[in-house]
């Protein structure tokens, strides 16, 4: 089993990275319409505010001093890969517990 | 529905993270030793999957909006315990990573998107299936994305920057939800369908016997 594998389904990869270069489309967009969650909503109807205590490292897929739709993109590139590597290396490790 | 620092009481964060803590524990334990040479490779394609589509942000005018969460594609491609592990992936490295949902309320959020989102999508994949794979499909992404928000509900509601305002947190979570959730589960139905078609042999077989 090797990370090959995952490289081979060309289709879902490609179906993968037209979304993420969407992203910054969508970002312009969904502030164009004020984009706010029913969350963010109650939160304000009932006064309940935010306090971070941490922030990330990319906070809210952006890349700090670049431009927040260049920011977005690469925050996407580099959020979609570690899941994928992250999810494909635990279910590797899960695989090979027993048995192998 | 990523609830941020700040929002929940401690005591409701810490009983979150011990119970997603318990099911995230027992998915690995099923899941454990049960993975061929297929599974792996699409639980690191359908987790990326999702966290990518959960980037795109809905542009809904009114300022009500959503993006996918996709617990229920999880949960039909992968099964429960296996959908409920991506889940948790793709969450932990948006909290840890680009500081989407607060570190402090992980385990709620887990628990809203990777457990209840997951597990009450499967019961009612598993449920309809029968009645046709459209349907079966777009109810288990409504009806779970709206469970989870009822959950959201819930913890926001039972906390004191809330008010303890769960008479108003909880019906305007569900509500809304609910209402965004048709979209969610249109796309969960077009996924799923596209699949089926295409690759039926991705579709998770384990699903339709349990």
């Amino acid at each position: 089993m090797n990370i090959q594998e995952v490289f081979r389904s060309r289709k879902a990869l490609t179906v993968i990275l037209v979304l993420i270069a969407l992203s910054p489309l969508f970002a312009y967009a969904a502030e164009a319409v004020n984009y706010s969650e029913p969350l963010e909503n109650t939160a304000e109807e009932v006064g309940a505010e935010e306090h971070p205590v941490y922030s990330g490292v990319l906070p809210d897929y952006t890349v700090p001093g670049l431009d927040p739709y260049v920011g977005t993109l690469i925050a996407g590139l580099v959020g979609t890969f570690i899941t994928l590597f992250l999810a494909y290396a635990l279910s590797s490790l899960m695989a090979a517990k027993k048995g192998k | 529905m990523h609830i941020p620092d700040g929002y929940l009481d401690m005591p409701i964060a810490v009983l979150f993270y011990l119970l997603s803590a318990a099911v995230v524990g027992y998915s690995v334990y099923r899941v454990r030793g049960t993975l061929d040479e297929k599974k792996i490779p699409l639980v690191g394609m359908v987790a990326a999957g999702i966290f990518a589509a959960q980037m795109l942000n809905w542009p809904i005018p009114g300022s009500t909006s959503a993006h996918l969460v996709g617990g229920a594609i999880a949960a039909i491609l992968l099964g429960p315990y296996l959908g409920c592990l991506a889940m948790t992936s793709v969450l932990v490295i948006q909290c840890l990573l680009f500081g989407d949902g607060g570190i402090t309320a992980l385990g709620a959020n887990v628990w809203n998107m990777a457990v209840v989102n997951v597990f009450v999508a499967h019961y009612l994949y598993v449920f309809l299936r029968d009645k046709g794979l459209h349907l079966a499909s777009f109810v288990s992404g409504w009806l779970g994305i709206t469970a989870a928000a009822i959950f959201a509900g819930i913890e926001v509601g039972l906390s004191s920057s809330f008010k303890y305002s769960i008479g108003v947190t909880v019906p305007t979570m569900g509500i809304w939800h609910g209402l965004l959730g048709l979209l969610e589960g249109a796309i969960t139905a077009a996924v799923i369908l596209y699949i089926a078609k295409n690759r039926p042999d991705i579709l998770n077989e384990e699903v339709s016997e349990e």
